[in-house]
């Protein structure tokens, strides 16, 4: 765990990331806001039936799994299940040391990212590339993703090109068109001796057990068609019932994350080679996890987060993530629907210090496509971390140390809120912003580090006083 | 619509907005509504709701249904308090036995510009020419839902030019306890939201809430904005009824 503030400080003080993400940011807002101005007649109606699709497969989790396996098996698919991180990871290294594979070529999936599969399986000596373009950025640069759609958004042209010239030996380029080159020219050699290809899944059908991947770039398809055995690693959260229900999602998915109409691949895996078929892997494995999401599942307030389809939206309008980055939510998953999803799936003792990145505007709940109740998610989840839990408390929130300063403060301001006496007594005069030291019991310095960044208003007569002379106005 | 009123100053305006509360009393009165000024009122608990304790919040709201009793709509001047009186207020007590008390307090519960659109209140502009930007609250403008009526207000003042911000819906900041946890952000986020208000070439912003509107106001006075002023929507609307310079 880093220290909170002092990552937070340093991301703010990065001044390039700092503009590279307000106007990547701002203009994947506008995008997808003249979208669906102008393609959409029934943007609201088609969230709700978004939202009763995947509430639907949540609901009947446990049956759509056993459905989605058997007719995936039927298909010829082969389903295995994990149910921690490192469980994920064992499957897909046993597959490669089986089948004598040293190298993985990879699709973009954040469920690798999740399952820590890189790292875990270059530990063990075995090599996974990137091949999404974003991805391969981060992975030269050995970083993480900024942002779970666009991973390297953080970084400018000029910053790639230097990059691709330092670790790929190329001449410094900065036009858009000849760093895509670059990387063709790179990934192509990558291709030529693929054998394992590994994926992400964005909707997984139990009906007719297959799987559905979206993406632009065509890397993706590579990865799934042209070697002999692909991987596809996905979230137990991921399935819905009928293609249907995936189609109604993906509709939404696109146009919510890059304000494109639609992308530029669907790719709907069906199984392996046929016989006959010329093409295709002769093997197709889907690694279904869990990671902590049943918990979630069985939590009230928690469960909806669930639906989420990885758009991406949240992060986009969040005003706190484009001054902060998605780094400085030290998980895999950052921005508003991280701030609800890391410290279930990863343990609120690590990483329920996020949980005050937010001040509660609520865009993102207003632009979630699935309508997941992001802000008071957020809130509530402050109320676990408190302590204040109902049942089914997030993982690792019993193990927390609570503020007792904290604590004593607000039953102070509490107490002042439900007694007049004490509340007139202390306003009456008010000295500055009373309530708000109230709130805290004048424990922590709360008006020097306000005071810091803004001037303080200068404070007048006695309220009480002056109402009582209005004429017109009863004060009883 | 009834026009006898409780009037909810806010914890807000009764410690920092003291002119703000005795205007927006006023503009009610020129509206011709009896006003009800309840003494013991304190706050909507948004800072304890805000920060996770709910519990607390909760005996707060208890004491709000109390003092308030009867059918009078509760007029307040904040989007922000209002939603939280109006809306979160019934989520806290979604599955506690005062649900229904609380739900007959929660829906009597009205922001200003939005009573005052209801019983049909035209404001006459004596002021002079002037060029103001807008500023909305977060929480009016996604749960009380007030800012339409903010905004109808203001534009039909006809001696007074609105030009809208850039990101006009993007949170200044404030956030309650959030400008405290998190005092190094907030500041980005007031900043960013002041550059916009300085492109936006206006004299002014005006903004329907106590909170946002210190916040804006206090980091354009000490980023050194000396030109632009930041006016709340009720005492910039009686200066301009009254044709009184502000
Ligand atoms: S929470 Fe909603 S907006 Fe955020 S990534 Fe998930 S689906 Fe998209």
């Amino acid at each position: 765990m880093k220290n909170h503030s002092e990552l937070i400080n340093t991301k703010l003080a990065d001044t390039q990331m700092r503009a590279n993400l307000d106007s990547a940011m701002h203009a994947l807002q506008d995008r997808r806001l003249a979208l669906i101005n102008s393609k959409f007649k029934q943007w609201e109606g088609l969230r709700q039936r978004a939202k009763n699709a995947k509430d639907n497969a949540l609901f009947t989790l446990k049956d759509r799994v056993l459905e989605f396996e058997k007719n995936a098996t039927k298909n010829g698919m082969k389903v295995h299940y994990a149910s921690i991180c490192e469980d994920a990871c064992e499957i897909v290294y046993n597959l490669m040391i089986e089948k004598k594979i040293s190298k993985v070529l990879k699709g973009k999936s954040m469920a690798s990212e999740e399952i820590g599969l890189n790292h875990y399986l270059e530990k063990k000596g075995l090599i996974a590339t990137e091949t999404d373009l974003g991805e391969l950025i981060l992975q030269l640069g050995n970083e993480t993703p900024v942002h779970i759609v666009v991973p390297a958004i953080h970084k400018n042209r000029y910053e790639i090109g230097e990059l691709f010239a330092e670790k790929l030996g190329v001449e410094k380029e900065s036009e858009p068109e000849k760093l895509n080159a670059i990387a063709r020219v790179h990934l192509r050699n990558e291709f030529e001796n693929l054998q394992m290809g590994l994926s992400g899944v964005n909707f997984a059908i139990s009906s007719k057990g297959a799987i559905w991947l979206i993406e632009n770039e065509g890397n993706g398809r590579m990865c799934t068609t042209s070697p002999d055995i692909h991987v596809a690693i996905c979230g137990i959260e991921k399935i819905v019932e009928s293609f249907n229900d995936a189609a109604t999602t993906d509709t939404l998915l696109t146009p919510s994350a890059t304000g494109q109409f639609i992308p530029a691949y669907n790719n709907i895996i069906t199984g392996p080679r046929k016989e006959g078929e010329l093409d295709g892997p002769k093997e197709v494995h889907i690694i279904l996890f869990n990671n902590h999401r049943t918990n979630i599942l069985s939590n009230k307030d928690y469960y909806e987060a669930l639906r989420c389809i990885r758009c991406g939206a949240c992060m986009n309008f969040c005003p706190v993530y484009d001054k902060i980055g998605g780094h400085s939510y030290d998980a895999v998953y950052p921005g508003p629907i991280g701030e609800v999803i890391s410290p279930q799936l990863f343990g609120m003792k690590e990483h329920s210090d996020i949980l005050s990145l937010c001040s509660l505007c609520g865009r993102c709940s207003e632009v979630c496509p699935v309508k997941i109740p992001l802000d008071s998610m957020i809130r509530k989840l402050r109320r676990d971390k408190i302590g204040e839990y109902e049942e089914n408390a997030p993982l690792g929130a019993s193990e927390l140390e609570h503020s007792s300063l904290e604590k004593g403060g607000f039953s102070a301001f509490t107490k002042m809120a439900t007694s007049a006496t004490l509340w007139r007594t202390g306003l009456a005069n008010a000295s500055k912003f009373n309530w708000f030291v109230q709130s805290f019991g004048g424990h922590i310095p709360v008006l020097s580090r306000w005071a810091k960044y803004k001037d303080l208003p200068k404070l007048e007569g006695n309220l009480y006083k002056e109402i009582s002379k209005l004429d017109g106005v009863s004060y009883e | 619509m009834q026009k006898k009123v409780y009037f909810y100053a806010t914890c807000l305006g009764t410690a920092a907005m003291q002119k703000m509360v005795l205007n927006s009393i006023k503009l009610l009165r020129a509206a011709d509504v009896e006003v009800v000024f309840k003494k013991d009122q304190t706050c909507c608990g948004q800072p304890s709701y805000n920060t996770g304790y709910f519990n607390d919040t909760k005996k707060i709201a208890l004491y709000n249904a109390e003092v308030f009793q009867g059918d009078l709509p509760i007029v307040i001047p904040s989007g922000s308090c209002g939603g939280m009186m109006s809306h979160d207020y019934l989520e806290l007590f979604k599955d506690d036995v005062n649900y229904e008390k609380i739900k007959q307090f929660s829906s009597r519960v009205i922001e200003l510009s939005q009573y005052l659109d209801a019983i049909g209140f035209k404001p006459v502009d004596k002021g002079e020419k002037i060029k103001v930007t807008w500023h909305s609250n977060c929480h009016a403008l996604r749960v009380q839902k007030s800012i339409e009526s903010n905004k109808k207000l203001l534009t039909s003042l006809s001696n007074v030019e609105v030009v809208y911000l850039e990101h006009e819906e993007e949170c200044c900041g404030f956030g309650g306890t959030f400008s405290v946890k998190e005092p190094e952000i907030s500041n980005a986020m007031a900043k960013a939201k002041v550059e916009d208000i300085i492109k936006s070439g206006a004299s002014a912003v005006i903004s329907a809430d106590g909170g946002c509107l210190l916040n804006i106001a206090g980091t354009l006075s000490k980023l050194g904005y000396k030109d632009v002023k930041a006016y709340h929507l009720y005492d910039f609307l009686s200066a301009r009824i009254n044709g009184e310079k502000l």
